[in-house]
């Protein structure tokens, strides 16, 4: 394939996702308002678009299909028939039907399946309209050797499955061009400030400053230009909302705020799992059928907010549903039966709700039993956490659940804290540090990887950073010690030096290391070598997992938890 | 598996050694040479993989074959290189960092050159071979490295030339 057609393809690809995507929208807005033509004009563009690239890149079958979905939309345009759940059910289907051929038929399909055949005779037989194009297939078409058509949509699917292109505004890449240029301009001036030796060292410090302005401008311009809207990211779930309540018996519509607002492209993909998990447990356990909800004196149609607003230097994306809200005494039950606290009805709700984000939790027998959401729930927490987001979850009986996920504004820059272990220099994220302190002398001569420190009047467990990496350098006499906090469980990690915060690019370390949990990237330091940066939940769950096969019972790396003094009630655990 | 090559032609190849043995990589495939400088290891990798480097703020994995290979590592001299060389798996380009004892020159070698690898006697397993390279008196083994680097974190069990005792030093770990 040449590469211009590629780049055809793909655009027409990413395009007709986009039609694809407003025409679900619309379909689901028709079937709220039947009366309302916009919703069916916006369909009929969509379809008639894509009908009309298909044809036109050769691609007869999608642009025949389109065609009869283009016919039913005309005679409901017409009203020769009506809008019923059952026609905006089979365009919907239609829609994921076409949303399968584009790619098949790109990755050099003939002939579409039988169920997309299948589908093809109703949008006729509906229409009513002379079927003559509805051809038999003959045993020749039907066999395009599955094989290399299978190979091809792989490929074809690491061509367009990471939405790796973004379309820049054209003032803003020129603004990127003048900065540059800037750039250029004022390294010639430091260059000749230096370069000069009767020049007061003042002209050169402040070409420096000049150019270190200039460059954080231009960060900040490259920042700006990853980033889109959540808008067409929440719309997808529109259709989502719809056949799951469909599905499971409730009604309940998504509502969208804050569509505007932009964030990380590269957070996107990762971002659709979580989105969906939360949505189908809030229409699962959250919103309740229709007849509970009238004689509750609710609204009969459920309601599902996502939200996005941005506050300070995060992203803030609420999940809002009024439903039942999440059961306190069931939730306390089962954290009892876990046996990890022991008087879970003392708890806060804050603290008890965030049980639901426990891997242990949410696999759990009985789950299902549990008006909570439990299910998947600690994925959930961990794609955020992969974002470097964390997620809350507030509740009130029959009020509904808020699912709050914060997120960093960009994932390319950290506030790193550096240290260093022998010749190597470790950054960890500045937010998951609380604070340092030295190792206590008396542990100096614990020469074991691990121990408990008493941190004023807790037990903080720590291991030795270089005795988990396996690192060979000497110990030196003295010890750091830096707290951190993943979610409820502090602990400490001795290091040999402390480097202090620092703004760090994130550098990916590349497919090869992705598999280490305990590493989220690198960064190049100030005198050109590479850091690694630590992936602290990662890391400690590492720990925590290592402790338990290390002989130490279930009830002993709970003990791990013990660590904590961050809330009003103390808290034991077994 | 050829580099675009026909019988006729010749190929320019780089050769290197690694723990006293000359490997060759076509010279497409190698985008620079730099001099060792100090690497970060990253823990939990495989003992071949040496660690990264900052090859001009891209963030470069660096291994080691001699460890992959089951041959004893020799100590880091002056002479001690990295060649950077552009792998083709999956769709993206990978690049990667080889390190070698020493760079030796680049030959030509036509494809008449260039032998089967015999089944056993060399060093290296033989599917990470694409052939042995006669370049005058000696031959150099040609690396596939598109195979050797992507099975980068199976060590290979030491071949019957490798079992000298008491060479390992113990590096790379």
């Amino acid at each position: 394939m040449d590469i211009d057609f590629q780049a055809i393809l793909k655009t027409y690809v990413a395009e007709s996702e986009e039609h694809l995507v407003r025409m679900e929208e619309s379909l689901i807005g028709l079937e709220t308002y039947p009366e309302d033509q916009k919703f069916l004009e916006a369909i009929f563009r969509g379809a008639h678009t894509i009908k009309g690239n298909a044809a036109g890149l050769g691609f007869p079958k999608v642009s025949e299909f389109a065609h009869a979905f283009e016919e039913l939309l005309q005679q409901l345009r017409n009203r020769v028939l009506p809008v019923t759940k059952e026609t905006i059910t089979l365009l919907l289907r239609s829609v994921d039907a076409l949303r399968q051929m584009i790619p098949d038929a790109i990755a050099g399909a003939k002939e579409i399946g039988p169920e997309h055949q299948a589908l093809l005779a109703q949008l006729i037989n509906k229409n009513a309209a002379p079927a003559e194009k509805q051809r038999p297939p003959t045993p020749q078409d039907t066999k395009p050797s599955q094989q290399p058509v299978r190979r091809r949509r792989e490929d074809f699917h690491a061509l367009v499955e990471r939405a790796d292109t973004v379309r820049v505004d054209i003032q803003k890449l020129d603004r990127m061009l003048n900065l540059a240029g800037e750039i250029a301009v004022a390294h010639g001036r430091l260059r000749q400030a230096l370069e000069t030796p009767t020049h007061p060292i003042d002209e050169a410090l402040e070409a420096h400053g000049q150019l270190e302005r200039l460059s954080l401008d231009l960060q900040e311009q490259i920042m700006k230009a990853r980033m889109v809207p959540v808008g067409p990211i929440f719309r997808q779930y529109i259709r989502t909302v719809r056949d799951v309540a469909q599905a499971s018996g409730k009604v309940a519509r998504l509502l969208i705020q804050g569509d505007d607002v932009e964030i990380d492209l590269s957070m996107v993909e990762k971002l659709k799992d979580p989105l969906t998990h939360m949505i189908r447990n809030a229409l699962d356990h959250g919103i309740e059928a229709p007849e509970v909800r009238r004689t509750k004196g609710k609204d009969p149609c459920g309601s599902i907010t996502l939200k996005a607003l941005h506050d300070g230097a995060s992203i803030v994306i609420e999940l809002i549903d009024d439903g039942a809200g999440i059961n306190r005494n069931l939730i306390a039950a089962r954290v009892r039966s876990m046996g990890v606290v022991a008087e879970p009805e003392q708890l806060s709700d804050q603290e008890l709700f965030n049980f639901i984000f426990e891997p242990g939790f949410s696999t759990a027998e009985k789950i299902t039993d549990l008006s909570g959401r439990g299910v998947g729930m600690d994925v959930v927490r961990r794609n955020i956490e992969t974002l470097r987001g964390t997620v809350g979850v507030a509740s009130r009986p029959d009020n509904g659940t808020t699912i709050t996920i914060r997120l960093p504004l960009t994932l390319a820059i950290i506030e790193g804290f550096g240290v260093g272990i022998g010749d190597e220099t470790y950054v960890l994220p500045l937010h998951a540090v609380l604070e340092c302190i030295e190792l206590p002398a008396e542990e100096r001569h614990n020469n074991s990887s691990r121990g408990v420190i008493n941190l004023r009047g807790h037990p903080l467990p720590y291991i030795r950073l270089r005795d988990w990496f396996g690192l060979t350098s000497p110990r030196p006499a003295r010890e750091n010690i830096v707290v951190i906090e993943v979610g409820r469980v502090k602990a400490g990690l001795a290091v040999d030096m402390l480097y202090g915060a620092r703004q760090t690019v994130i550098k990916p370390l590349g497919k090869r290391f992705q598999e280490l949990s305990a590493i989220a990237g690198s960064a190049i330091l100030g005198n050109g070598r590479v850091a690694l940066i630590l992936d602290v939940p990662g890391l400690m769950r590492e720990v925590i997992r290592a402790h338990g096969e290390l002989g130490g019972s279930e009830n002993e790396s709970q003990g791990f938890l013990t660590a904590r003094n961050d809330g009003p009630t103390p808290v034991r655990y077994h | 598996m050829n580099e675009g090559h026909n019988t006729t032609d010749q190929t320019q190849y780089l050769t290197f050694h690694i723990a006293g043995e000359e490997y060759a990589v076509g010279i497409l495939r190698v985008k620079e040479i730099i001099t060792y400088g100090t690497l970060t290891t990253v823990p939990q990798t495989p003992p071949s993989i040496r660690g990264v480097i900052n090859l001009r703020g891209s963030v470069v994995p660096v291994v080691d074959l001699a460890v992959k290979f089951g041959l004893p590592t020799s100590p880091v001299t002056d002479r001690t290189c990295i060649v950077i060389v552009e792998l083709n798996f999956g769709a993206e380009p990978t690049v990667m960092g080889i390190m070698a004892d020493s760079v030796s020159e680049v030959v030509e070698l036509f494809s008449d050159d260039i032998l089967p690898a015999p089944p056993f006697g060399t060093h290296v397993n033989t599917d990470f071979l694409r052939g042995m390279g006669k370049a005058g008196a000696k031959f150099v083994l040609i690396l596939d490295i598109d195979k050797v680097l992507s099975a980068s974190d199976i060590i290979n069990p030491v071949s019957l030339g490798a079992a000298q005792p008491g060479l390992v030093s113990g590096a790379g770990g």
